[in-house]
Parts: C-alpha cells; sequence; structure tokens
C-alpha cells in the first residue's frame, strides 16, 4: 500500500471514529439534559396521550445506547431521521439551510484571508512603524469585539442611516443581486474578528520565517526583498495560518448562530440553537452529524494541502528539516 | 412701477407655478403610491412548524391558517364579534346541536374541488373523535363534547355534542380548531399537507421555507372579500432588535414587539406604535402542597409582601396594567371587583409569626427572560423584609416548561408563569383544575368545587349565569391564596403607518386578510 493510500485509509478510519465519538457524546448528553421534548415543542395545548405518542414516535421511549445504533444505522441508508413536528425529513431540513452556511461562512473565511494576510504581510515587513503599531492596535480591537455587536453596528450605519443595505433574510431565491447584497454585512461581521487574528497569525509566523536560515542563504543569493518576502517566506507562513482557518471554518459553521440570528439568516448554526432550546433530537442529531462531518473533511483538506505547500512536510504530518 | 410690479407678480407667480408644477403631481401620487403597495411584510417570532389546523405549532401557525382556510363563522374585523364565513347560516338548535348549512361554489385551492359537508365532517372530527393514522390532535381539548358531525346534504350538516360547551363557538368553530380542510388534500398530501396546505381561504400558501417563513398570495377563487394586498410575507425573526431595524428600514410592515423595543420606537418617523392590554396572563404561582406553603397563612403572607406594581415598575417600565384575577376585560366574567392587595409588611410578618414560620428559604423559578428575572428581584427584595429568603432559579426554556410536571413539580416553591389567553373563561380556567396537577397546574391547587364550577362553565349557555359561576371560580382560587397575579401583559404591535394591521383583543391572534392600506 502506497504511502498516500495508507494515510487516506488512516484518516477515514479517525474521520469514523471522530464522528463516532462526537454522536456518543450527543446521545449521552441528550439523556442527561433535563427538558420534556414533548412540552418544549407542543406546549400547554398538547393532551398526554399526544405527548407519549410524541415521544415515541421521537425514538425517546428508547434508551440512549438504542437509539444511538438504529440512527446510525438509519444514516448508512442517508436517513437522518424525521422531525416528528413537522413530519419533514432531518435531511431535507439540514439540506435547506446548508446552502445558507456554506455562503456565509466561505465567504467571511474568504474576506478575512482577502483582507487579513496582506495586512500581516507588511505589519511583518514593516516592523515597528506607525503603520505596524496601527495594525496591532486595529486587530486587537477587532478580534475582541464580538460578531453580534458589529453586526447591530453594521445594521445601523449602513441600513438605518445610510439605507444602503437591507437588514433582513438572505434574499429572494433565484435573485442572485439581492442574495449578494444580503450577503455584505452579515459576512463582514463575521470576518472582522477574523482579519485581525489573520493578520495577527501571520505577521508572527512572517517574522519567524524571515529569521530561518533559508530566507538568509536567499539574501546572500541577491534575490531582491519582494522575492525573498513573497516567494519564499510567505509560502511557509501561510501554513499556521491555513490550520486556523480550518479550524475556523468548523467553527463558523455551526457557530454563526448570533450573527445568523441578528440577520434572520436561515443557517446550520441557528437550526442546532433552536434544536437545543426545544429539545428537538431528531434535528439536532441529524444537523450536528452533518457540522461534525463538514469539520472533519475540511480539517482533512487541510492536512492534505500542507505538503502540497511545503515538500517537507511529509504526510504523518512531522515536519522534517530541510534537506534531510 | 407698473413693470416692476408685473415683472415681480410674474416672479412670483412663477415660483408659486414651479412649486405647484412639481409638488402637484407629486402629492397627487402619494395616495396613488400608499395604494400601489401590493406586498406587505409581518414578523412571527417562532417559525412556521405546521400549518395543518389539527397539527398547528401554536399562534404563530395559527396566524398563517386562519387566512389560508375557511371556517363557518369568524371574528369581525378587530371584535370579538362573529360573522358568518364559509356558511351560509348556522344555527344553535339545541345546547347540544348545532346545524350548518355551507355556501355553494367555495373552492379548495390546487384542484382540490369544492367544500361540501363531507369535509367539515373530517376536519372537525379528526381532532378526536376520527383521528386520521390514529393521531390525535393536541387540540383535541377545543372540541370537548363532540360526538360527531352528521352528514345530511352536500352543503348540510349537522354538529352534536354529549354535553353543551358554551366556549365552542369562539374556541373551536371561529378560530384556528375550526378551520376546513379538504379531505382529499389530506388524504393526498399527507406530511405534506403541514407546509403545503391546501384551503379555500382569502390566502393560499406559495412558499414555506425552514427559518425563512411562509409566503402568502391572494387566492384568485377565494369566494369572499379581496383582501387588500396581493402577496404577504410572514418572515420568522427571532431577534426583536432585528425587527424593529426592518420595522425601521421599510423592510417590514407589522410586528407584535416587547415593549423595551417598542417604546423607544414612538418617535421613528413613518412608525405608529399601538398599545393595547395583552390577553395573556402572568403570575406568581405557590405550589401548595410543598411545606411551609401547605400553611394558608404563609400563602398570605406572600400575597401581602409582594407589591405587584412595583414589580410591574420593574418588569415592564410600568407599561403592563395590573392584573388582580384570573378573566380579564373583555372576556366573559371578568371578576372586576376582584380584591386589589396592597402591600403589608406587619401583617405579612404577624402571619408568619402565626404560622411559626419566621426564617423561610425558599426558591423562585422563572424563565430566563429579562421582564420576569426584573420582577423576580424586586419580589426576592420584597420577600426578604418579612423573612423570607428566595433565591432565583432562571431556566430556559427546555428546562423551565418541564419544571412543575410530575414528580419533579412536587418540589418547586415559588414560580412565574406566563400563559397566552383566548376569548373564553373555561379556556383561561382550564390549566387550574386538579386532573392538570402534574402537568399545567403547577400550584397543585386542588379545589373540588373549582372543579364543579369549571364543569358548570363549559355547559351553561346563559351568558349572565355563565359569567356568575366564573366569577365564583376565580374566588376559590382567590381564597387559596396559592396566586399573586401580575399582569395580562401589554401588546405593543408596531407597524409602518402607511399599513392598518387587525388582530383580535391581545394582538396575539391576527386577522392577515384583514391588513389594509392606510
Amino acid at each position: 500500500m502506497s504511502d498516500t493510500a495508507r494515510y487516506l485509509v488512516s484518516r477515514f478510519v479517525t474521520t469514523l471514529l471522530i464522528v463516532l465519538g462526537a454522536m456518543l457524546l450527543l446521545f449521552t448528553l441528550s439523556a442527561i439534559v433535563p427538558g420534556d421534548p414533548a412540552t418544549a415543542l407542543l406546549g400547554p395545548q398538547a393532551t398526554a396521550e399526544y405527548a407519549k405518542r410524541f415521544i415515541a414516535e421521537m425514538g425517546l421511549d428508547q434508551p440512549w445506547y438504542r437509539r444511538l445504533p438504529t440512527f446510525l444505522g438509519h444514516v448508512l441508508t442517508g436517513n437522518l431521521g424525521t422531525d416528528v413536528l413537522s413530519g419533514r425529513p432531518v435531511a431535507g431540513i439540514v439540506g435547506a439551510v446548508l446552502p445558507y452556511t456554506f455562503i456565509l461562512t466561505f465567504a467571511s473565511i474568504g474576506l478575512a484571508v482577502v483582507i487579513g494576510v496582506p495586512l500581516g504581510c507588511y505589519a511583518a515587513t514593516h516592523r515597528g512603524s506607525a503603520l505596524d503599531h496601527a495594525l496591532a492596535f486595529i486587530s486587537v480591537a477587532f478580534i475582541a469585539i464580538p460578531s453580534f455587536v458589529i453586526a447591530i453596528f453594521l445594521l445601523l450605519i449602513f441600513s438605518i442611516w445610510l439605507d444602503w443595505l437591507p437588514v433582513l433574510g438572505a434574499g429572494q431565491p433565484g435573485d442572485w443581486l439581492d442574495q449578494a447584497k444580503r450577503l455584505i454585512l452579515p459576512t463582514t461581521a463575521l470576518s472582522v474578528g477574523w482579519i485581525g487574528f489573520i493578520a495577527r497569525l501571520m505577521r508572527s509566523s512572517m517574522l519567524e520565517v524571515m529569521g530561518e536560515n533559508y530566507i538568509r542563504t536567499a539574501r546572500a543569493y541577491g534575490l531582491s526583498d519582494r522575492m525573498v518576502t513573497y516567494k519564499y517566506a510567505l509560502k511557509n507562513a501561510c501554513i499556521p495560518t491555513i490550520a486556523v482557518l480550518g479550524m475556523g471554518i468548523g467553527r463558523l459553521l455551526g457557530g454563526a448562530v448570533l450573527v445568523e440570528i441578528v440577520f434572520a439568516r436561515p443557517g446550520l448554526g441557528r437550526l442546532i440553537f433552536d434544536a437545543i432550546a426545544t429539545r428537538n433530537f431528531p434535528v439536532l442529531q441529524g444537523a450536528v452529524l452533518v457540522v461534525v462531518l463538514i469539520f472533519v473533511v475540511t480539517n482533512l483538506l487541510v492536512d492534505l494541502s500542507y505538503s502540497a505547500i511545503d515538500p517537507r512536510i511529509r504526510r504523518d504530518g512531522a515536519p522534517q528539516a530541510a534537506g534531510q | 412701477m407698473q413693470n416692476d410690479l408685473e415683472l415681480s407678480v410674474s416672479r412670483r407667480a412663477f415660483v408659486a407655478g414651479s412649486v405647484a408644477a412639481t409638488a402637484g403631481p407629486l402629492l397627487g401620487a402619494m395616495p396613488a403610491l400608499a395604494q400601489a403597495k401590493t406586498s406587505i411584510a409581518v414578523r412571527i417570532e417562532r417559525d412556521i412548524t405546521v400549518l395543518d389546523p389539527a397539527f398547528r405549532g401554536g399562534p404563530h401557525d395559527a396566524n398563517v391558517i386562519r387566512c389560508v382556510y375557511q371556517r363557518l363563522i369568524k371574528q369581525k374585523d378587530s371584535s370579538v364579534e362573529t360573522e358568518l364565513d364559509a356558511a351560509a347560516e348556522l344555527k344553535q338548535v339545541s345546547p347540544t346541536l348545532i346545524e350548518f348549512t355551507l355556501k355553494p361554489g367555495q373552492m379548495f385551492t390546487d384542484g382540490f374541488g369544492e367544500m361540501t359537508a363531507e369535509d367539515v365532517k373530517f376536519s372537525f372530527e379528526r381532532f378526536a373523535v376520527a383521528p386520521v393514522d390514529g393521531k390525535i390532535s393536541p387540540y383535541k381539548g377545543d372540541w370537548t363534547g363532540l360526538t360527531g358531525v352528521e352528514v345530511t346534504g352536500t352543503y348540510t350538516g349537522k354538529i352534536n355534542l354529549s354535553q353543551p360547551n358554551a366556549g365552542l363557538l369562539a374556541i373551536a368553530i371561529a378560530d384556528a380548531s375550526g378551520c376546513i380542510v379538504s379531505k382529499k388534500a389530506v388524504m393526498a398530501r399527507g406530511v405534506e399537507h403541514n407546509t403545503k396546505p391546501v384551503g379555500s381561504g382569502p390566502y393560499q400558501v406559495v412558499s414555506v421555507e425552514k427559518q425563512r417563513g411562509a409566503v402568502l398570495k391572494r387566492n384568485p377563487t377565494y369566494s369572499g372579500a379581496k383582501p387588500t394586498f396581493e402577496e404577504i410575507k410572514v418572515n420568522f425573526i427571532q431577534d426583536p432588535k432585528t425587527a424593529e431595524l426592518a420595522l425601521r428600514s421599510g423592510e417590514l410592515d407589522f410586528a407584535v414587539l416587547p415593549p423595551s423595543v417598542a417604546e423607544p420606537m414612538r418617535s421613528a418617523q413613518g412608525i405608529v406604535v399601538d398599545q393595547s392590554p395583552g390577553l395573556a396572563y402572568v403570575w406568581l404561582g405557590i405550589n401548595m402542597e410543598k411545606p411551609p406553603f401547605t400553611d394558608l397563612r404563609v400563602r398570605q403572607a406572600v400575597r401581602l409582601a409582594l407589591d405587584v406594581d412595583q414589580m410591574l415598575l420593574a418588569g415592564f417600565n410600568g407599561k403592563a396594567p395590573r392584573l388582580n384575577t384570573l378573566i380579564m376585560q373583555p372576556i366573559l366574567g371578568a371578576w372586576t371587583e376582584a380584591p386589589v392587595y396592597k402591600r403589608n409588611v406587619v401583617e405579612a410578618k404577624k402571619l408568619l409569626a402565626e404560622a411559626g414560620q419566621t426564617a423561610i428559604k425558599t426558591r423562585i423559578t422563572i424563565l430566563n427572560q429579562p421582564a420576569y428575572q426584573t420582577m423576580a428581584l424586586v419580589a426576592q427584595a420584597l420577600l426578604k423584609e418579612v423573612g423570607i429568603t428566595a433565591e432565583l432559579d432562571v431556566q430556559e426554556g427546555g428546562t423551565y416548561w418541564d419544571a412543575g410536571k410530575g414528580e419533579a413539580g412536587k418540589n418547586l416553591d415559588l414560580f412565574m408563569m406566563r400563559f397566552n389567553g383566548k376569548l373564553d373563561p373555561n379556556f383561561l380556567m382550564q390549566w387550574f383544575v386538579s386532573s392538570q396537577i402534574g402537568t399545567w397546574n403547577w400550584q397543585r391547587f386542588n379545589s373540588p368545587e373549582f372543579d364543579r364550577l369549571y364543569q358548570e362553565a363549559i355547559v351553561e349557555s346563559d351568558p349572565a349565569k355563565r359569567a356568575a359561576i366564573v366569577i365564583k371560580a376565580q374566588q376559590e382560587m382567590d381564597k387559596s391564596a396559592a396566586f399573586v397575579w401580575l399582569t395580562n401583559d401589554v401588546a405593543f404591535a408596531v407597524r409602518r403607518a402607511s399599513v392598518k394591521p387587525a388582530y383580535l383583543p391581545g394582538a396575539i391572534d391576527w386577522q392577515l386578510d384583514r391588513f389594509t392600506s392606510v
């Protein structure tokens, strides 16, 4: 078996174990957490017999250790279960909000990279300058301010005072311009913190790389500063940033709840949040499984990208010294 | 001079003429523009769950349901009075028999044909008498006493009851539980009918999207009065602050908002804030089965230790009216003479001393909402003064709504609760009967007299006699001292000035098909 094949198999097994572990944790917690789903979902109107039937339809009359294998068995056939309240398949519910989550997550991370990486590079190559100090201050401020606070300010400025951008939702289906307009503010709100974070990370990575022997060697060969910085230093300095981006994507997939609530946008984060609040376990299980899977796959892609960027990094993940 | 004057007049005339020429068409066009509004957007605070009347998720679903389906009768514009809807005639023949005749030619959407008495039978009986696939509706209680609907002709039928039900018209027939579905559509669509409902009402559902809400379009085949707006977007907006901003920006036309958000909007341009008493009821309950609250004197002491007005000032900025009993105006049986308890620390301490309780430690269980938290903090301070040390147990919804149920309910001490009301006294009383102990009667208020009066009020069809029974029942509640009534809430309906909404008292139940342009 080749190194690549062995590596992929091991990652696949790891992925399965992570998914299994996450679901095991979720099912255990759902058994411990107080609150009756029938009460939370149906309210005072529900009769005792209806509530009992409802619980049975959700499968919650069974212990979690019986529900987990049943759930995983259904997952293998592509069935994430059914939302007992609406009668709709969970896969359909998750599928309906997933595109909004993907668009928002990747747009936010994309914007953060486009702005944060150049800012970090600039700060590193102009270390100690006024702009470096200003960027340090702005970056920390960006990281410190919660995204939902930024979201509210953006709405007040751009939607209420200036009346340039809309407040609500994700736009009309099929109307790309409307959807793009409604993406601007949520994307900005989510990416601001990441811009600051990536800029700081990039700066420190660049400074570290710039002190490496091979950079000094490149300079000794008479290569221009621009060539040294952007061809040799930047590529290697990007690796920690890429690792962080992998984690960031995972976090944003399920963690953009507050921004989604402020902009009344559909999304996986909101779906999970509502499912927890109403103890809607079938929806919660399905949505969490999808988030875990995307998270694991994203990080796998990130790992694979390391070796493409830096041949010194072998597939076993251990960086090896140049020349070995 | 003459020339100057002429010139001057001419200039003025020119300026005036220019202004008139510019403003005239604009002013003339303004009403036309207002009339031209064909689509409105309203906010719901919970996501659409089920648009099938028998399995609806709550008032947010019901507001859509009532304009998608027809009922035999329905409430008039912003009124508790009813008028004929799908029925050409509705006659109460006896306390246990109602006869109806449908108007002919009322068509269901999506080609499901004409509404017949068979659809009425199916729609009503599926709640409890003849459930489809064994699924008994959670709203079964709305049809208490129904034994069946007898079809006597294509458009005629009889609603038979085992016992009189005075609230049947208001709670079931004229409300969401009285919506007439197409039997064929329900059977053909199955669970899909939950989000693709087939009705014959003023609007039809174009789309329902998770976390976004629903889009309604005027139903071209509707045989009643044509609604003003061609399209209504029912937007699910969780955060009231977002709803406020959307109203200010003009993206939203109507929302019911909490006082803290609505009040500052009074000065906003183009926004109208309508304030009216709510139809919900908020109270502090005392578990009568948990020592030391098993002693009436301790419960009375709690009631006297609290200052309801002060709590309301803190929780609702003083905007919510005080409630002194369960049934409020305009519901039948409102007890206007109910005692208004004033804070009396001396009397409260005396009662506690008589009960041998001078250092009580207790717990107030509340939902994690700002108004309740603030009121509970005030209550905590007030109780401290009479020697009752209360800790606050703030819980999130999923846990809170389970706190008083089953065995756990026995351990509850004090709690704050809010229920939505409807325009019938029995609907409000139902949660306090002894059979609700362990379910929604968290006070564990066990009064055979109250239970008897509750049953008596259901079957009494004379409004005056029924009101007297309901008042007696409230007096029983008052005697128990297990209820410290706080408020019937306050409804802040916020709208764009160009839209006139329609809703029933309390602003919980909307009449979307009766929204108009201003």
